[in-house]
């Protein structure tokens, strides 16, 4: 079945499953390993969380993505997908464009890439278009200014599919593979929400707005049965390159999923499932680019709040909503619900969006950084403000795979297994 | 007044009955649907030396001012010598002790 994903195309899917095949395929090639971000792009090129992304981009795209937010074809498209190389490594293996080679990882083999492209673009024109500065200490100009110096573009082909470990096993779908969920589901509107923390009930309202708001003018009755619902709430979590006291992914996957398990959702309305990702800050451009990844999932509502996928000052509160109003309907494959902030208010006793409630001058904010240092300090909070089975999730999450802290230090970052690794083909 | 930057100590029960018996209970505030909070003050002056003693602190310019990310045990021995000192200035004898002692203050009782 033809499945269509962003820019109205049909859905990426470049894998060979049969592994005869697949050794037939790569016999002769000249071998390059990838890194490990190469080679999670690869992954989600390869199941076409990219597309209509076929491979790593030659520079006409590189160009339009940064000058225009497009693709050459004038697709929407926000953040560059290259895969940078040295002079030293294309002279060692041999790289010529219109050869193939095959990309390894762990030693194993990985995909197939034609190289259709060498070449250079300038790295801090590239920062700024995308980013909006270039300050190096904003981690996605950082990411750019450490690209080697050149690019090479060209189709992706997955020969040996990834092992998902645990405890990610059930949460990694493919585009495809969440498709055929929703259909099962019998959901008729899904909608997104993005993360990277463990749940707190500002988050669980937040999901609870955006649901109200997808599934709109949709029929409730046959909902008073559990089992009947007609629209759902994926949360897709971010997995990938971590930095110091970012949450753990174990515990992120988990705890989200603990939401449903304790009954905070009912399991006929809820899925956690997660991409791989490097998380690039890029605030309202990130923000599109993860409108392209949940349409290519099948989903048709994406939530967006304050501050997505921000960092430090640089971007306003709402300027993701902006932009994302900016463009043109027919060009992003998923509608956006925008969302205010939900807060704990005392005069209420109830948590409420700042939208609705009139006690401004009381309102207790759900900061991040309080919900943080109340985990650190190992003090269950009270359950309007974090659900105990989640916390204790948190918690056993921090003592099987944290070293003892849900939050990514420096013996998580050395020692913490990579949730997908290549085994011999 | 000079302004303070807070170290939040959150209080679980035990501690909440502990600082009741000591007659402290009053120097918590309620925060997040009654969470209790210990919010330990500090001079610009002592939360440099704290984030410069303990690398892993981070100080929250964005949003709560305070300084954030001291490890557990760090915050313990900041609680227990509130009690001690029956106040909640505290923070320069705090550092004078760690670093006349090093690593073993975190073994020695506050006497």
């Amino acid at each position: 079945m033809e499945m269509i994903g962003h820019g109205g195309k049909p859905l990426v899917e470049r894998v060979i499953a049969d592994k005869t095949e697949a050794k037939k395929k790569i016999a002769g090639l000249k071998t390059m390993p990838a890194s490990r971000q190469m080679a999670t792009e690869c992954i989600s090129i390869a199941y076409g969380f990219f597309s209509p992304l076929e491979g790593f981009m030659k520079r006409a795209d590189v160009d339009a993505v940064c000058k225009k937010m497009e693709l050459a074809d004038g697709t929407l498209w926000s953040i560059p997908i290259v895969f940078d190389i040295s002079d030293q490594e294309i002279a060692e293996y041999g790289i010529k464009e219109g050869e193939s080679i095959l990309l390894t990882y762990d030693d194993n083999p990985l995909a197939i890439f034609e190289i259709e492209e060498i070449f250079t673009y300038p790295k801090d024109e590239m920062a700024f278009d995308v980013y909006g500065t270039k300050e190096e200490k904003h981690p996605g100009v950082a990411r750019t200014y450490a690209y080697k110096d050149k690019f090479l573009g060209g189709k992706i082909t997955l020969v040996n599919e990834p092992k998902i470990r645990e405890p990610f096993t059930p949460y990694f779908l493919t585009p495809r593979q969440h498709r055929m969920k929703f259909q099962e589901m019998g959901w008729q509107r899904i909608v997104a929400h993005q993360t990277r923390n463990v749940p707190h009930s500002g988050h669980e309202w937040l999901m609870k707005h955006a649901y109200i708001a997808a599934h709109g003018e949709l029929p409730v009755e046959q909902m008073e049965v559990i089992g009947r619902a007609i629209s759902g709430i994926l949360v897709n979590c971010i997995v990938g390159e971590k930095r110091a006291g970012d949450y753990i992914d174990e515990a992120i996957v988990l705890a989200q999923d603990g939401l449903k398990k304790y009954g905070y959702f009912r399991e006929d309305i809820h899925m956690t499932t997660m991409t791989f990702w490097d998380m690039r800050y890029a605030g309202p451009k990130e923000a599109v680019h993860h409108s392209i990844i949940r349409a290519n999932l099948g989903l048709t509502h994406h939530m967006f709040g304050r501050d997505h996928a921000g960092v430090g000052t640089y971007y306003e509160s709402y300027e993701a909503h902006r932009l994302l109003m900016s463009i043109p309907r027919e060009k992003l494959f998923i509608t956006p619900i925008f969302v205010l902030e939900w807060v704990y208010c005392p005069h209420c006793g109830e948590v409420t969006c700042i939208g609705l409630c009139g006690h401004w001058n009381e309102h207790q904010k759900f900061s991040g950084t309080k919900i943080r240092s109340i985990l650190i300090d190992e003090v269950k909070p009270t359950r309007l403000i974090f659900r105990p089975e989640v916390f204790d999730i948190v918690m056993d999450a921090a003592k099987k795979y944290g070293f003892g802290s849900p939050f990514v230090g420096p013996e998580y970052l050395a020692k913490a297994k990579p949730a997908f690794s290549i085994e011999p083909l | 007044m000079a302004e303070t930057y807070p170290i939040n100590i959150w209080i679980n029960e035990e501690r909440f009955k502990e600082l009741q018996a000591a007659g402290l209970a009053d120097l918590l505030k309620e925060e997040l649907a009654g969470m209790k909070v210990l919010a330990v003050p500090c001079t610009a002056e002592e939360r440099d030396k704290v984030l410069k003693l303990f690398p892993m602190a981070k100080f929250d310019a964005a949003t709560t001012k305070s300084i954030e990310l001291l490890p557990k045990y760090v915050k313990d021995k900041i609680y227990e010598m509130v009690v001690k000192r029956k106040k909640l200035n505290v923070m320069t004898e705090f550092c004078q002790l760690f670093e006349r002692a090093g690593d073993a203050f975190w073994n020695q009782e506050i006497a």
